[in-house]
């Protein structure tokens, strides 16, 4: 039996940071892994995607440039090159993930760890002996996993986003079910290399967590220059799944595709780890209940990231993790509620931090809003893009900045302004004080802030309609 | 022709009531039986309804105000009509020789003399700004130095003045700054606005040695803990219960009441689909037994006792806002049928908010019952105007000795409080043990039901 001050169990992007931060406090620690170093995220969410989009969002661009002036003929682009390169970044990625685990100390079991008391664990490995660890503090950092749910047939022409991110070549015409942010995401990196997309979605509009604006905005654009069909408010009915295609039925309409993504949520993994043995419960969603600590109810066990019930989102995971780890080994500080900027990465791309406008009416909130569309920013004329817009969601009785919504080109990188912003709890007047460099899509921020006031001056003035 | 809408008196204790709120505007039409406004007296919100029709003309007393019975509160009339003069009506003075059964203490809006018991330094009574601090200790500030507070966010009452007549300058409010280390104190932009409109000293948010940067989240809980008036009828339960507590030398009696065969029979009842509480059978023991114990159902001032030929039992209903109590009159001459329709209509009205001031008034005998609360035993406050209160805890499986065996049984706890004065503990203790024997008698209920 080996001891260590803490165990990790779950190497993904809030397991590892986790396991690190416990390293630098002088903490011996392991990491138990049963598949492959940084988890989902690495391996088949967050970074293999993104790479896809990049290569599926230049091509799109090189065929969609001749207003700047630039057309390229015979553009082509080669998938299997494309899923080799995002192979190569994933692998790059993993083996640095590998390399600061080990040049922090901290020993990596791989196998599947599952409770034999509230503080030891065995690791089941293959080809190997299986292994009893003990520690006095546990991190559960085992994620979720996109699971097919039942009632869609098992054929290869059914897959969930991790099966569809290894496909040797696109499909011709695909139906995402989901209309969430993974369906999204693949929909449009799937439409923007040509693949005749429909999306089925349940609920009445695609990426409900966002306000009405901003959806409509997305949708718009995926619509209509994109080309994908956006059915909601249906279910996809009668699906049929041969290793050929598959059809379904929407509203008495028969749709058909070559491929069919299933993107309908992902679920908590907690089902090897024997929690009862720790004394632990999963709540009715199957998710282990944490405190703002993220401690669970057992002494010394703590959970982290997806299967705490929390924000689906890698950086979340690792905000929490660093907190755990400090909780349990190190120095411990004060918890304070933290805002989480959540990225899409559709085309257009949209970003969001803070509460929403729909939240705050939810809420019973009094709030107004300051937006300011690109389409009247230099820089994004100067670059032709100019679909989407900023928004500040701002306390009507206080002027505080709670929240802010981006759509647009570059989106997800200029929400950092507004985390920052939203976080030090700045004002809207505060903020339209700020001087932004010109010509740049940062300005956006800026113009939005001042249009919080009626006082934007890029734009002409007009009645507000979120007052009163 | 010019109406005169006025405060209407809703009970024969009540002598004045606060308007709450205005459901009509100035100029709006109103037809008759629309409400009009909404009042608060000590015991309840009330609604008003109009008994003119035409146009409301004139407000005269605003939201949150109050004013004796038969004040004028706003004109209905035609628009046009001439609005007649008022005078500011002042409140009536607090009686000085109301007698006990005087449940209507009148209240101040607002809580009286907050200054004295606090802490000099802390800013409460700048906190509680919509309450009129006593006159005496008004604060003399210059205008320079009142606008560099504002702009500091900090509340001028702990800085010492140094101005002609005590009088705070803008040079006091510097060295104050300078003292208290002002300088170094870090907020954010939102925190400062939402203290800055809550009223909220940011010198007083942090432990003195703290350098963390003041948050929204600080500020927020610093505006739920400022002290906020009471509602009316939590005054006026401070009150009440005040006055009895340190007046009435209060003294207990407990005894255990065997409920099991009531109990047993009660399931038959209900079968039968007749519902009989387990509080009914208590209010018809408690009003038969009454009847045979004078000093029981009395009253004193301390020099003179007042029986009540009659038993108008008070029954202790909690609801969202606090506490009430309905009366039952003439408990003694109901049956339990008639007891069970009349305590459970009270009941619903009360958590309904619709109890009238008269039905809250003068009961001569008060029944709390925490029997649903699951408790093992407990003492009640008597109530101003009565000697007695019976407070009934809930019924659990007990072990007991029973013919020199342990049985188990379904045993109730009853403690009665009684006003010393007036009962002695000998008497006290027959009432319960009556109660008790009473409760404990099948035969007797069967041949009442």
């Amino acid at each position: 039996m080996e001891k260590y001050d803490l165990i990790v169990i779950g190497a993904g992007p809030g397991g590892y940071p986790a396991a690190i931060r416990a390293a630098q406090l002088g903490a011996s620690v392991a990491i138990v892994e049963k598949e492959a170093l940084g988890g989902t995220c690495l391996n088949w969410g967050c970074i293999p995607t993104k790479t896809l989009i990049a290569s599926a969002s230049l091509y799109w661009h090189m065929q969609h440039a001749q207003s700047l002036g630039v057309s390229v003929e015979k553009a082509s682009f080669d998938y299997a090159a494309m899923i080799r390169h995002k192979n190569q970044v994933v692998e790059k990625l993993r083996a640095g993930v590998g390399q600061l685990l080990k040049a922090n100390g901290i020993k990596v079991f791989e196998g599947t760890a599952s409770f034999m008391t509230r503080n030891r664990l065995a690791v089941q490995r293959s080809g190997k002996e299986s292994v009893v660890l003990e520690a006095a503090r546990i991190i559960i950092a085992t994620g979720s996993s996109a699971a097919l749910p039942g009632f869609l047939p098992k054929a290869a022409s059914v897959v969930e986003s991790r099966a569809f991110l290894d496909l040797p070549r696109l499909p011709a015409r695909l139906i995402v079910l989901g209309g969430g942010v993974i369906g999204c995401e693949l929909a449009c990196m799937a439409a923007q290399l040509g693949v005749q997309v429909t999306i089925v979605e349940i609920l009445d509009d695609i990426l409900v967590m966002l306000d009405a604006d901003v959806r409509a905005e997305a949708r718009r654009y995926m619509e209509s220059h994109l080309k994908i069909r956006i059915l909601t408010g249906k279910p996809l009915e009668q699906i049929k799944a041969g290793a050929q295609g598959v059809k379904g039925h929407v509203a008495g309409e028969e749709i058909e595709a070559d491929l069919l993504l299933a993107a309908v949520g992902r679920r908590p993994v907690t089902e090897k780890l024997d929690l009862d043995k720790a004394g632990l419960k999963p709540n009715e969603k199957g998710y282990i209940e944490v405190n703002s600590a993220c401690q669970t109810k057992a002494a010394g066990i703590y959970a982290i990231g997806d299967v705490n019930g929390g924000p689906q989102l890698a950086h979340a995971a690792t905000a929490q993790g660093l907190l755990a780890a400090e909780h349990a080994v190190g120095p411990r500080r004060n918890v304070r509620a933290q805002i989480v900027p959540s990225c899409i990465f559709t085309a257009p791309e949209i970003a969001v931090v803070g509460i929403s406008e729909q939240e705050a009416k939810q809420q019973n909130r009094a709030v107004k809003t300051g937006k300011f569309h690109f389409a009247a920013l230099g820089k994004a004329i100067a670059s032709g893009e100019t679909t989407g817009f900023v928004k500040w969601i701002v306390d009507a009785d206080t002027d505080q900045l709670l929240g802010a919504a981006a759509i647009g080109a570059h989106a997800t990188e200029l929400i950092a302004t507004a985390v920052t912003a939203v976080q030090a709890e700045l004002t809207a007047a505060e903020f339209a004080h700020t001087i932004q460099a010109h010509p740049t899509l940062s300005e956006a921020w800026m113009e939005a802030a001042h249009a919080v006031h009626a006082q934007c001056i890029h734009a002409p003035p007009r009645r507000r309609k979120t007052d009163g | 022709m010019v109406q005169t809408v006025i405060m209407p008196k809703l009970g024969q204790t009540v002598e004045e009531s606060t308007v709450l709120k205005w459901h009509k505007r100035e100029g709006q039409a109103v037809t008759k039986g629309e409400i009009l406004f909404e009042i608060e007296t000590d015991k309840a919100v009330l609604e008003i309804e109009s008994f003119f029709e035409g146009t409301l003309l004139k407000i005269v007393v605003a939201e949150g105000q109050t004013v004796p019975v038969s004040a004028p509160v706003a004109f209905i009339g035609q628009p046009g009509d001439p609005i007649p003069e008022v005078k500011p009506v002042s409140r009536p003075a607090p009686k000085a020789d109301a007698t006990p059964e005087h449940v209507a203490v009148p209240v101040k809006s607002g809580v009286s003399q907050p200054a004295s018991d606090q802490p000099p330094a802390s800013g409460i009574r700048r906190l509680v700004s919509d309450i009129p601090p006593p006159s005496p200790a008004r604060k003399l500030v210059s205008p320079r130095a009142r606008r560099l507070i504002r702009e500091c966010v900090i509340s001028a009452e702990p800085i010492p003045g140094t101005g002609p007549g005590g009088r705070v300058v803008e040079k006091d409010v510097r060295a104050y700054l300078e003292a208290k280390h002002y300088a170094e104190l870090k907020i954010t932009p939102a925190a400062r606005n939402l203290a800055l409109k809550n009223g909220i000293d940011i010198l007083t948010v942090l432990p003195a040695e703290s350098k963390e940067r003041i948050t929204v989240e600080m500020i927020q809980q610093a505006i739920a803990e400022k002290p906020k008036a009471m509602s009316k009828m939590r005054q006026v339960i401070a009150q009440r219960l005040t006055a009895s507590f340190t007046t009435t030398p209060h003294f207990y009696v407990t005894v255990a009441v065997d409920m099991t065969d009531l109990l047993e029979w009660r399931k038959i009842l209900k079968k039968e689909a007749k519902t009989v509480s387990v509080t009914d059978f208590i209010l018809k023991a408690v009003a038969l037994v009454l009847v045979k114990f004078p000093a029981l159902n009395s009253s004193t001032d301390g020099r003179a006792v007042r029986w009540h030929s009659r038993v108008h039992l008070g029954m202790a209903v909690s609801i969202a806002e606090g506490l009430v109590v309905p009366v039952i009159r003439n408990a003694h001459d109901l049956s339990i049928a008639e007891l069970h329709e009349r305590a459970a209509g009270l009941a619903i009205k009360a958590r309904d908010g619709k109890l009238t001031p008269d039905e809250m008034t003068g009961s001569t005998f008060t029944v709390s019952n925490m029997g649903m609360l699951d408790v093992d035993h407990f003492t009640a406050i008597i109530n101003p105007g009565e000697s007695a209160i019976l407070a009934v805890a809930s019924t659990r499986p007990t072990p007991v000795v029973r013919d020199g065996k342990i049985e188990i049984r379904s045993m109730m706890n009853i403690t009665l409080s009684s006003d010393h004065r007036l009962v002695d503990g000998a008497c006290a203790a027959r009432f319960v043990n009556r109660v008790k024997s009473m409760l404990e008698d099948l035969e007797l209920w069967k041949s009442m039901i």
